[in-house]
């Protein structure tokens, strides 16, 4: 029985939002690939020591995302550890896609493994419900990738990422405008998107317990409290549509960020300045992938007991030649590096990010030199495209090693399965079946 | 507060941009274009390009004509004389991709270990491109799935069940007890010499 008092909204499907997630992605992958790994636990991740994603049989022993490799042995001593194969992922990803722009070409891309697509309008060309329409794209993906989807269908990306998590493995659920407040009764406030920590602690301080609750207070109340952002939640959770489906293959960025964490640990200054100058260039190589050059330019040092040091700088001129932001990346690494201190990572976030094109010179630099660097730039990332990412690189790096795929690093089966003129630069972009 | 729609002339410039050099012009080379002096004018153009759908930007910003409104010819096209019956062909030609693959997004490959199906025609690290979710006919090679192993075999039906036919008489006919798993159905050999 609905009690009218908690409706929401009374209108049903003003606008149709759904949310697929694949279940267990990685792992997902690997056992439909390879047949003997279907029911049984495993993970993948191994060539890192950390848990990427683990199979239902493994979560079901506790092995989950961000468990040490050996903490997950102790859980679940059967378990199978796999290296990740991004390659093989990526085009299950790319897949995945595709079969739900079948469905709608409104699909945007949010993750790896999750999308959301706009279905506002199409019960009538699939002449079914939305729930039929669900059904629909889980089980062509299921038949023709052989993994599994959960389908959240709901008014707005916020309520549509509820209903997806709602039931896994392999779950449907449909929430229309009429039937929202029964989610949100059910629905904690950490589990909402947007909500972290920090935020949850204030609500509950407010006395809210459930996303229910949240809504049911005023508009001025979300807002006065959390600003635009807990605004535009408090309507999207109302089933207001806020934040529209981006159909475009990626996002618009907001920030680059690369971190890599280097095996083993180190405290020699040149070895850490170059795994830090490695990641700006990879950093700018996705900038001038998306013609965006940053404002600010950000540098973290992380030591081997997880401490973190680290400190921003403003770029004078937005640009995404690597050499024009070295200057500022070593005044903060000079600044923030200790000797004697074993570091294990280097995180890069370029942020602030504009418009690369119409960059104004400002009146102490040379012009000249600046647009030879644009064409310098373009030439090292068509060499890059012809010999592989960092075929010109700093010197500085010159003595980088490729982490991940040494000893330790276990290859994966797809790379040392390599067929006749395959290399690990170029390869069939199709799935092997093992 | 969108205004004049663009001039025909900026098109047919960059129309006649894109036949002499087969792609379209940088912002700086749009500056010698147009007569410009800033590149921003040359940006701000080629946003209103973007927005009434003549052109887009592909993944490394460079901008790419869209066929259906910027209208480049379908023939190749030649500066003099006649459309050249060699492109002309060229327009309808399939990959080899193409030919061997139907459906993109169902398709698998496995590299074949044994020699049960060498009558097929399927020898020892042959490559097989393997359908997903595809309806197998009778008599069709399969993926099957057997003792958590894939394996090929021939499909038939005998009945109301199924039978996994080896071609190669050295091996037995496998009747698989309860459900049959398909890994999907086989639609290519490819070998490589």
């Amino acid at each position: 029985m609905i009690c009218m008092s908690s409706l929401i909204t009374i209108r049903n499907w003003p606008r149709a939002i759904a949310h697929i997630d694949a279940d267990a992605f990685f792992a997902a992958v690997e056992q439909s690939i390879d047949p003997k790994l279907k029911g049984r636990p495993i993970a993948t991740g191994a060539e890192r020591g950390i848990i990427a994603a683990a199979s239902y049989e493994a979560k079901a022993k506790g092995v989950k995302r961000g468990v040490s490799i050996s903490e997950a042995k102790v859980l679940c001593p059967e378990c199978i550890f796999l290296p990740s194969d991004y390659e093989t992922y990526s085009i299950y990803s790319k897949r995945m896609f595709s079969i739900i722009r079948r469905f709608t070409p409104v699909v945007e891309e949010y993750s790896i493994d999750e999308a959301f697509c706009d279905l506002t309008g199409l019960r009538r060309l699939y002449r079914t419900d939305y729930r039929g329409i669900a059904v629909k794209i889980q089980h062509t993906i299921e038949r023709e990738l052989g993994i599994t989807v959960s389908v959240g269908i709901s008014l707005s990306k916020s309520l549509a990422k509820l209903c997806s998590k709602f039931r896994k493995p392999k779950g449907v659920t449909i929430v229309g405008g009429r039937k929202i407040h029964l989610l949100l009764e059910r629905t904690a406030l950490d589990a909402v998107w947007g909500f972290g920590p920090n935020t949850v602690a204030l609500l509950e301080k407010h006395g809210l317990e459930c996303a229910l609750k949240f809504v049911e207070r005023p508009k001025s109340f979300a807002s006065g409290l959390l600003g635009k952002v807990g605004r535009e939640i408090w309507m999207e959770l109302r089933g207001e549509c806020v934040n529209k489906v981006l159909d475009g293959v990626y996002s618009k960025q907001v920030s680059i960020s690369k971190a890599k964490t280097f095996t083993p640990p180190s405290s020699d200054k040149n070895i850490v300045w170059a795994r830090a100058l490695r990641n700006l260039e990879s950093a700018c190589i996705k900038a001038r992938r998306y013609a965006l050059a940053p404002r600010r330019i950000v540098l973290l040092l992380k030591a081997q007991d997880f401490s973190m040091r680290g400190d921003e700088k403003k770029i004078i001129r937005p640009t995404s030649s690597t050499n024009e932001l070295v200057p500022a990346l070593r005044d903060i690494f000079e600044a923030i590096y200790r000797p004697r201190i074993l570091y294990r990572a280097t995180n890069i976030i370029l942020y602030n990010l504009v418009d690369a094109s119409p960059s104004q010179f400002n009146l102490f630099s040379d012009p000249d030199k600046l647009l030879r660097n644009e064409k310098l730039f373009a030439a090292v990332d068509d060499a890059a495209s012809k010999y592989g990412k960092h075929a010109i690189s700093f010197a500085d790096c010159a003595d980088l090693k490729e982490q991940h795929s040494g000893s330790r690093g276990r290859r994966t089966w797809r790379r040392s399965n390599r067929d006749k003129g395959e290399s690990d630069r170029k390869y069939i972009g199709i799935p092997f079946l093992k | 507060m969108q205004t004049k729609q663009i001039a025909e002339e900026k098109l047919d410039a960059l129309r006649r941009f894109y036949r002499c050099n087969k792609r379209l012009p940088t912002y700086s080379e749009m500056c010698r274009v147009f007569g410009y002096s800033s590149k921003n004018a040359a940006f701000r153009l080629a946003k209103k390009l973007i927005d009434e759908g003549y052109v887009e930007k592909d993944e490394t910003g460079r901008l790419t004509p869209r066929a259906d409104r910027f209208g480049i010819p379908l023939v190749g096209y030649v500066q003099a004389g006649f459309p050249s019956p060699a492109e002309e062909e060229l327009v309808d030609t399939l990959s080899l991709d193409e030919y061997l693959i139907d459906k993109p997004e169902a398709s698998f490959l496995l590299k074949v270990s044994g020699d049960s199906m060498i009558d097929a025609g399927i020898f020892e690290g042959d490559l097989v491109i393997i359908e997903r979710g595809a309806r197998p006919n009778n008599g069709d090679v399969v993926l099957a799935c057997v003792d958590q192993e894939w394996t090929l075999k021939h499909l038939h039906r005998r009945g109301k069940s199924y039978e996994l036919v080896p071609a190669n008489p050295k091996y037995p006919v496998i009747h698989p007890e309860g459900e049959l798993t398909l890994g999907g159905v086989v639609k290519a050999v490819i070998r490589r010499y």
